[in-house]
């Protein structure tokens, strides 16, 4: 419990900082948003621009003249935010410590390695879900004027719950990659490349049919905004995958953190 | 009962040596000294001791018991001082100190206190705000506030004035009075020989020599430089004098036997200066070892 409160305290000062970009980034949204917002015109624009182009940008499945479908557009941009924040939580958590070289003390305490592990998986966690809690928030506040019906309510309340699963599962990939790596400064870098490549499969796996199978690649295809609007709920197979790979991720850092030699 | 056993314990870093067969007992209420030049592998050992690291080969063992399978619960009895301390820079030093205590089974309050006052630290002050002086005395109280059994002090002295060294000391022995075991590594031959019953030496990953410490005093060579007018340096061609340097009329030599033969020869010439030294670890290396 110790070592989780320390770090959540530590944490504190970078989670706020998150919440500012979200906060700003919706704010900006939204009031972009409000030019749309009950516009036929714009629809004849958008019929008018070339496929590929409204596939990239995840346009066709919304209507951009309602909240419900302004928010699924910004899905895209919020996946990536959160996914980013987790992402680097996971790998700053503990390459930090040797990155500040703090591991000489934390480890020569009496402490288990694993437990240690545990403790600041915990907390960053914690960390993702109040950022998400504040992405909900200003989704459901910024969305006052505009309206919002109880579709849009639900379809909101299940994205969140889909982009959980995003953050725990690059929440996961940082914290494996940050217990992995041996060289520590590796593990940030690397953890943002693997993000960006795989978001990109995403766009990928959107552009035709062939490519399609991509999304099994891809943790921001798994819960896809289009499908969420459409089907109001989360496929159970991607559930499971999810489930995997953060089980799988989380044990291959509990092993390899619990065996290798810190470099001081 | 030996405190420390180390057996035949190997340190590879990929390809670079770490350190190589090393073996030595630390036996419960001595004052170890563990001697080397940087880079000889001393913070390996130390490391390996406190599962930092891992061993590429052989063992070592903390009370009886190996130290990676029970490190945690080793590290209970164990209070360490690195050479460098690095604390979490936003925190305050005793929030700090109250989080190490926290991992204790035995309340640390008291002593925390106690020890802070007598190294003259500053509890309210911001680790980031402290000079590297003060930041060394966090890491004394913060490695001794849970009264441990084994000490591990890697070069503790580095950064603390003579005062505060002083103190430092004193504090170690009272310690080791009270039961406490320590290991005491560094490359300054002073200290080790003044804290220390005996010791270890350690030179280019594998340990040259364990003496105890009343053997290597006698064993000890003493720099000394004369300074005379018309001085001929032939006087000293006697036993035990080595490495007789000339240099505008000071004879500068090392020597090793009975202080005595050399005050008996100098005591005949009108000196100008006389100076009788100990030698430096480096100097012993270079002079003795090669």
């Amino acid at each position: 419990m110790n070592i989780i409160l320390r770090e959540l305290r530590a944490n504190l000062k970078s989670l706020l900082i998150w919440s500012g970009i979200v906060i700003l980034f919706s704010l900006v949204g939204f009031s972009k948003f409000s030019a749309f917002y009950g516009n036929p015109e714009l629809l004849s624009i958008l019929d008018s621009m070339p496929a590929p182009v409204i596939s990239t940008l995840n346009m066709n499945a919304f209507n951009l003249t309602t909240v419900t479908g302004f928010f699924g557009i910004m899905v895209m941009y919020f996946s990536l935010i959160l996914a980013i924040a987790a992402v680097m939580w996971g790998s700053d958590t503990i390459s930090k410590e040797e990155r500040d070289r703090t591991v000489e003390f934390s480890l020569t305490l009496p402490v288990t390695r694993g437990r240690v592990v545990i403790a600041k998986t915990v907390a960053a966690a914690v960390n993702c879900i109040a950022l998400l809690l504040v992405t909900w928030g200003i989704t459901v506040v910024g969305a006052q004027n505009y309206q919002p019906d109880e579709q849009f309510y639900k379809f909101v309340s299940l994205t969140m719950l889909a982009f959980l699963f995003l953050q725990m599962i690059f929440l996961a990939l940082g914290i494996f990659l940050g217990c992995a790596l041996k060289r520590h400064k590796l593990a940030g870098s690397l953890a943002m490349g693997i993000l960006l490549g795989t978001y990109f499969l995403s766009i990928l796996s959107g552009l035709t049919k062939d490519l399609e199978f991509l999304k099994y690649f891809t943790p921001f295809k798994y819960f896809d905004a289009a499908f969420l609007l459409r089907e109001s709920r989360l496929e159970l197979l991607f559930i499971l995958l999810s489930l995997g790979i953060v089980a799988v991720l989380l044990a291959a850092a509990y092993a390899s953190y619990s065996k290798r030699d810190v470099y001081i | 009962m030996s405190i420390i056993e180390v057996n035949h314990l190997t340190k590879y870093y990929g390809k670079s040596r770490g350190i190589v067969d090393v073996s030595f007992n630390v036996e419960e209420g001595e004052i170890f000294g563990f001697i080397g030049p940087n880079g000889a592998g001393k913070s390996t050992t130390i490391r390996l001791f406190l599962s930092l690291i891992f061993p590429t080969d052989g063992d070592a063992k903390v009370f009886g018991k190996d130290c990676i399978q029970f490190g945690p619960e080793l590290r209970q009895e164990i209070g360490y001082l690195p050479s460098e301390v690095f604390y979490y820079e936003g925190m305050k030093v005793l929030d700090l100190l109250k989080y190490s205590a926290s991992f204790f089974k035995k309340d640390c309050t008291k002593r925390l206190h106690d020890l802070a006052e007598l190294m003259e630290l500053d509890l309210n002050r911001r680790i980031s705000d402290l000079s590297y002086g003060n930041r060394k005395k966090v890491g004394i109280v913060q490695g001794l506030l849970h009264q441990p059994k084994l000490i591990i002090l890697d070069e503790p002295t580095a950064g603390l004035d003579p005062l505060m060294q002083h103190k430092f000391f004193n504090l170690i022995r009272e310690e080791n009075k009270r039961g406490a075991t320590i290991f005491f590594s560094s490359h300054i031959l002073g200290e080790v020989q003044r804290m220390c019953n005996r010791v270890a030496i350690i030179k280019e990953g594998s340990i040259t020599e364990i003496k105890d410490m009343k053997t290597l005093q006698k064993d000890q060579y003493k720099k000394i430089r004369v300074t005379a007018d018309g001085l001929d340096d032939d006087i000293f061609q006697v036993e035990g004098v080595s490495e007789i340097e000339r240099e505008n009329g000071t004879v500068s030599f090392f020597f090793k036997g009975d202080i005595n033969t050399i005050t008996g020869l100098v005591s005949k010439e009108t000196l100008s200066d006389l100076t009788i030294e100990d030698l430096t670890l480096e100097e012993i290396f270079m002079h003795y070892y090669e």
